[in-house]
């Protein structure tokens, strides 16, 4: 690549430095290595779950049985926690760098509150408070208390992600006669999204991983039936050992999801 | 020059100060522009040339004095900036395309989604605009593959797009290398033959000497002195100017 840039420009005449265009990097490795922490991780994971249940079908295939389950709930809260979770991210975050006074008190006070509370705490508390005025289900107010959670950790996400568009890119617009939102919707964030969808997906992730504390309100996502099951059959060990190995799988592999379509959104970045 | 004294000025700046915290980035500057014409602000870098330019269509916001653009104070709590910002284009520095646009998409824009021009006939004008900066073969391509000039170029066509009166170039060819200033500059004097109006702030006393109908020099945030190319190049009455262009040239 550099060395294309290189041809393209006229030599350089004695005693100055020409900087080729695509500026001075690091040649990338030609090919990642097939052997690296995801690969070992994955096919580690996979193997001790295929050995286990190969040499101790006992324990370790009922174990198993109840997996699809219990993950077809975590799925649930998980997937219905990004949804709300995303939008109250996303308006946070325009709320903490709203220029109104109220609005922005309003966005940084939630942030602060919720980032100053735990999870379990929370996910206790909203389900108590909620089952005080209304009757709501326990996916209700799972769902409710994981995304006021994690709103206010993606809201600092995207914050983040729109402060670091130019500032010319926001002059560009606004001389061209868009407006602030106009200029939000087709400009800011179409550019942002690329800085805040990597750590959004690892909010995600997160997101899927924290919900095994849902449990605690009954609900029989894959953690709930891993512990109903341990509790029943006294293995403790075995049970738990699966359940660790089923989240990292599902980990892995939404990860390298994440990081497929992150190098999808360097479409525009791309030199010939 | 034109019409000078046959219609009221496009631009009219009255009295206005800046001040950036305690400094004062403008003093007192007063300033006329009328159709037709092509001013050019030279002056030391920090003497608010940029600054006044950028007044213009209210990216900096005045502390004092009056700015109109066709009679309209821009910054009167009713006036509708948007509006007149689609009136008044803008070339910046750092030519700030949008890089998440093709070149097409980066200069038909603004015509769709802010006067509702059906996609064809905006790429239709897109293209001759393209065609007339000379890059019309770049159309479907990204800003980042784009050399410095010719993104300055696309840029210059993304701002011809709104059809502006008034074209506003603020140091347009002093972020690119010394070889892409002069086709950037070809443009740029094609759109004054084009009889455009233009207010431009720049280095490039080349260009001001030739085509600027009156050249404006600052320094400290005031106007010390404006006049013809050349009388200010010529006989330059002001020492600060003197000293300035001796530097300069």
């Amino acid at each position: 690549m550099r060395e294309d840039n290189e041809k393209e420009l006229p030599a350089a005449p004695e005693g100055r430095i020409v900087v080729p265009a695509g500026g001075l990097r690091l040649p990338a490795s030609p090919r990642p290595p097939v052997i690296n922490a995801w690969s070992l991780s994955l096919v580690g994971a996979v193997a001790v779950l295929v050995f286990l249940c190969a040499v101790w079908p006992d324990p370790y295939l009922d174990i198993l049985a109840f997996v699809p389950g219990g993950l077809l709930i975590t799925f649930e809260v998980t997937i219905l926690s990004i949804c709300c979770a995303v939008p109250l991210g996303l308006l946070t975050g325009l709320g903490r760098l709203s220029r109104s006074r109220v609005i922005n008190l309003i966005a940084s006070t939630y942030v602060e509150v919720i980032r100053g509370i735990p999870l379990l705490v929370q996910i206790f508390y909203i389900y108590y408070a909620l089952a005080m005025f209304l009757q709501v289900s326990s996916l209700t107010s799972a769902v409710v208390a994981i995304s006021f959670c994690y709103g206010a950790y993606m809201g600092e996400v995207f914050r983040a992600g729109i402060m670091a568009v130019p500032k010319g890119q926001n002059e560009a617009s606004r001389s061209l006669g868009f407006n602030r939102f106009q200029t939000m919707i087709h400009v800011i964030l179409p550019q942002a999204l690329r800085t805040i969808l990597p750590p959004v997906g690892n909010e995600c992730i997160a997101m899927l991983k924290d919900t095994s504390l849902v449990s605690v309100m009954a609900m029989p996502d894959l953690m709930q039936h891993g512990r109903s099951f341990a509790a029943k059959t006294y293995l403790y060990f075995e049970t738990y050992t699966v359940i660790a190995l089923i989240y990292l799988i599902i980990t892995l592999l939404l990860s390298k999801a994440v990081n497929l379509m992150e190098s999808r959104l360097d479409y525009y970045e791309k030199r010939k | 020059m034109k019409s000078e004294n046959s219609s009221a000025p496009i631009i009219h700046i009255e009295h206005v100060w800046k001040y950036f915290g305690e400094l004062p980035a403008l003093q007192d500057v007063s300033l006329d522009v009328y159709a037709g014409q092509r001013v050019v602000i030279i002056g030391p870098s920090g003497s608010g040339k940029s600054t006044l330019l950028r007044s213009i269509n209210r990216l900096e916001e005045i502390d004092v004095g009056l700015i109109s653009v066709d009679g309209i104070d821009i910054n009167a709590p009713h006036s509708d900036i948007n509006k007149i910002r689609q009136n008044l284009g803008m070339v910046f520095q750092q030519f700030n395309l949008f890089p998440h646009k093709t070149v097409l998409q980066n200069v038909t824009m603004a015509p769709r989604k802010l006067r509702g021009v059906p996609r064809a006939e905006a790429e239709e004008r897109a293209l001759m605009l393209l065609a007339k900066v000379g890059i019309s073969d770049k159309a479907n391509v990204y800003p980042a593959m784009l050399s410095g000039g010719q993104q300055q170029r696309v840029a210059i066509a993304r701002a011809l797009a709104m059809q502006p009166e008034l074209m506003l170039f603020d140091e347009p060819t002093s972020a690119l290398d010394p070889e892409m200033v002069g086709e950037v500059l070809d443009v740029m004097v094609n759109l004054a033959r084009d009889g455009m109006t233009m207010i431009c702030v720049t280095h490039e006393m080349g260009f001001a000497r030739t085509m600027a109908d009156r050249v404006v020099f600052m320094d400290k945030g005031q106007i010390l002195e404006q006049g013809t190319p050349a009388e200010i190049f010529g006989s330059p009455r002001h020492p600060r100017l003197q000293q300035f262009l001796s530097q300069v040239l």
